[in-house]
């Protein structure tokens, strides 16, 4: 299968749940001739039709591809798959800062945010690093905290501190 | 239209240049880091805004754009990598001269070309904007219902050649603008007894998720390109020179003007018209790709002109035909501005802001670009992994900024993800925006149509501007799907000869 067909399901899957979802949306006695549920109805209707349209464009594709015997993927598209680990993982940083970040607090979730995103994306392992950590980290609290005058969170474990 | 006085006020007794140099040196220096769009530039700043004066926060917004256009060249002159996607026509001539030795020339010739289509942008902005908005008077709810089908309708040039993505992200959109409170009968809808869900995503989140977060998702693991000059100096144009580059800059202008108005159309398209049209009209064309002085000015007037012109559309109809107008379509709608012709109605004040606030920008640039050079050549130098790591966490802190809420930063990781995976499999973005910054004035203006009448759906063909708009909606999608059907068998032709 190929990216459309994949995404054609992934279109379909998203449909189907977005449509049951629509069952738990209530009535009104303010209700009009769409209601609210119309619309939404409506979209996982068309979203259906157009995910099928690209699975069954997508296998027609596969098909044909293969037919020619070619049944290998482009060098191009096995690159770009093998850097999705890379890219999700570069996501968890910012999920591991929500988490941390009602805990630790701002200065040293952005602290950690900066110094490990910049290891992972193949700073050399020296001094520089905590540096310009925390210079961003100050940097951004004097931004943020002082000058914008942001509620950013102290954290729970400094909350008797501050 | 401002009087005179209205203006001095403005430039006196608000923080209006202030906020302009703020957002001319941020657009800049955004523009400048080669992967950082002008839409991106701006969808970071965009947080930022939650909090200010609406004006002043669109004034500011729209010298970002302003600032990013110019910013974007300077990577594209000095290492050949266009900071913005539409400096990528500056590239062919500008790189030519820096290898000639003659970088400080070409920035220059970029810089005065940009100022010179900004301002000519920036004046067809303000005469043909403001008769557009006579129109407001007459707009009911079936008018708006119109207008923002014509809105949807810019999704049909924006497919990126595959239409069937392009409604399918659209679709999506729309999906996304429907959760929350029903706007009519008060009924929360896939708000799955989330509080944060009440008022729904806001189209910031999505725009950020979509653009920033995305590009730095993807840029993960690359490399770092060549390195600028720390030496080079901005070198700006004779007299002569200026008198030269006339022709060219004459072709920007027209260009830029024409692709600003047509939705779809965007400074990358503009740059590269204009880039030929300067060839064929030029004294010199076999300069051209050898490091000719118009094939630098010819693109930078025209996508500086776009600029202004793009928000024409978007100021007057509430049609934005770009990534970047879209953004600022966001910020409009952040600070519950409407757009189209109430704005004008409503809200004169933020359009003298934006007026006189591009106005305070452009004339600034020539002194800022000149002045920010050695900094925006600083940041690019800065290795890329701390880059990455900083913008990142401005991104994350920006968003806290919204609503001190970390539930918005989970929406804005997620639709990280959702944005790289649509990327990967080729779905464009900004029908997707289209449809969370239009969905809910199409659906509200629909609804109320029919409330209105009692359901009869005739109101739509009573109503002389919506049936007007929906015309001009149905026409440009029937133009845009012939064109790209006409491509497609143009290429396949090309295909069958070899």
């Amino acid at each position: 299968m190929n990216r459309d067909g994949w995404s054609g399901l992934v279109l379909l899957a998203l449909a189907g749940g977005y449509y049951w979802a629509t069952g738990a949306i209530p009535n009104s006695t303010l209700e009009d001739e769409v209601g609210a549920i119309g619309l939404p109805r409506a979209l996982a209707i068309a979203l259906a039709v157009l995910g099928l349209i690209l699975a069954v464009r997508g296998f027609l594709a596969a098909r044909a591809t293969a037919a020619a015997g070619n049944t290998g993927t482009a060098i191009e598209d096995e690159e770009r798959d093998a850097r999705i680990p890379r890219a999700l993982g570069f996501l968890a940083f910012g999920a591991a800062y929500v988490l941390l970040l009602p805990y630790v607090g701002y200065f040293i979730s952005v602290a950690l945010l900066i110094a490990s995103v910049a290891l992972y994306e193949g700073a050399p392992k020296r001094w520089t690093v905590p540096v310009a950590a925390l210079g961003g980290a100050l940097l951004y609290w004097a931004v943020f905290v002082k000058l914008l005058g942001v509620n950013q969170p102290v954290g729970t474990l400094f909350q008797g501190l501050f | 239209m401002a009087t005179f006085w209205d203006i001095i006020h403005l430039l006196t007794g608000t923080p209006l240049i202030f906020v302009a140099i703020m957002g001319l040196v941020w657009g800049i220096l955004g523009g400048a880091l080669p992967g950082i769009s002008a839409s991106i530039t701006m969808a970071l700043v965009l947080p930022f805004t939650y909090t200010m004066d609406p004006a002043m926060a669109i004034a500011l917004l729209a010298c970002v754009y302003i600032g990013a256009e110019y910013g974007g060249s300077i990577p594209a002159i000095l290492i050949r990598t266009p900071g913005t996607n539409s400096c990528a026509a500056t590239v062919i001539d500008g790189y030519e001269l820096n290898r000639q030795g003659r970088a400080g020339e070409a920035l220059g010739i970029s810089l005065m070309s940009g100022v010179v289509g900004s301002l000519f942008g920036l004046a067809m902005l303000v005469l043909l904007t403001e008769p557009l908005s006579w129109l407001a008077l007459a707009f009911t709810p079936p008018s708006y219902f119109g207008l923002g089908i014509l809105g949807l309708s810019v999704i049909a040039s924006m497919t990126g050649g595959s239409l069937v993505r392009g409604l399918a992200a659209a679709v999506i959109g729309l999906m996304i603008a429907t959760v929350g409170t029903d706007p009519i009968s008060g009924v929360t809808r896939f708000t799955f007894d989330v509080p944060d869900l009440l008022n729904g995503v806001e189209p910031v989140l999505v725009m950020v998720g979509l653009f920033a977060l995305t590009e730095l998702m993807s840029q993960s693991g690359s490399t770092d390109l060549t390195q600028l000059k720390e030496s080079v100096r901005i070198r700006l144009p004779s007299l002569s020179m200026m008198n030269k580059l006339k022709r060219s800059q004459t072709i920007g202008c027209v260009l830029g003007l024409f692709e600003g108005l047509t939705p779809g159309g965007g400074g990358s398209i503009a740059a590269f018209m204009s880039y030929n049209e300067a060839r064929r009209w030029s004294k010199t064309p076999e300069k051209f790709g050898k490091g000719s002085e118009e094939g630098v000015a010819a693109p930078e007037t025209a996508n500086n002109t776009v600029a202004s012109t793009a928000l024409i559309p978007l100021l007057s109809f509430g049609i934005p035909s770009s990534n970047s107008t879209a953004v600022l379509l966001g910020g409009l709608l952040m600070h519950g501005l409407l757009p189209g012709p109430r704005l004008f109605e409503q809200n004169p004040q933020v359009i003298d802001s934006l007026y006189v606030g591009s106005f305070v920008a452009i004339i600034a640039q020539i002194g800022v670009g000149i002045l920010l050079l050695p900094a925006a050549v600083w940041l690019v130098n800065r290795p890329r992994p701390y880059r990455a790591g900083f913008i990142f966490a401005l991104i994350l802190s920006g968003i806290y900024t919204l609503n001190n809420s970390g539930f918005d930063l989970g929406i804005a990781l997620a639709l990280g993800v959702v944005g790289y995976f649509m990327r990967l499999c080729k779905f464009p973005f900004l029908p997707m925006i289209l449809g969370v910054v239009l969905g809910h004035m199409v659906e509200s203006s629909y609804r109320r149509s029919l409330v209105l009448s009692d359901g009869d759906m005739m109101v739509f063909l009573q109503d002389p501007i919506c049936v007007g708009l929906l015309l001009a909606a149905a026409g440009f999608v029937i133009y845009s799907l012939t064109r790209e059907v006409l491509d497609a068998r143009k290429a396949k032709l090309k295909e069958a000869h070899g």
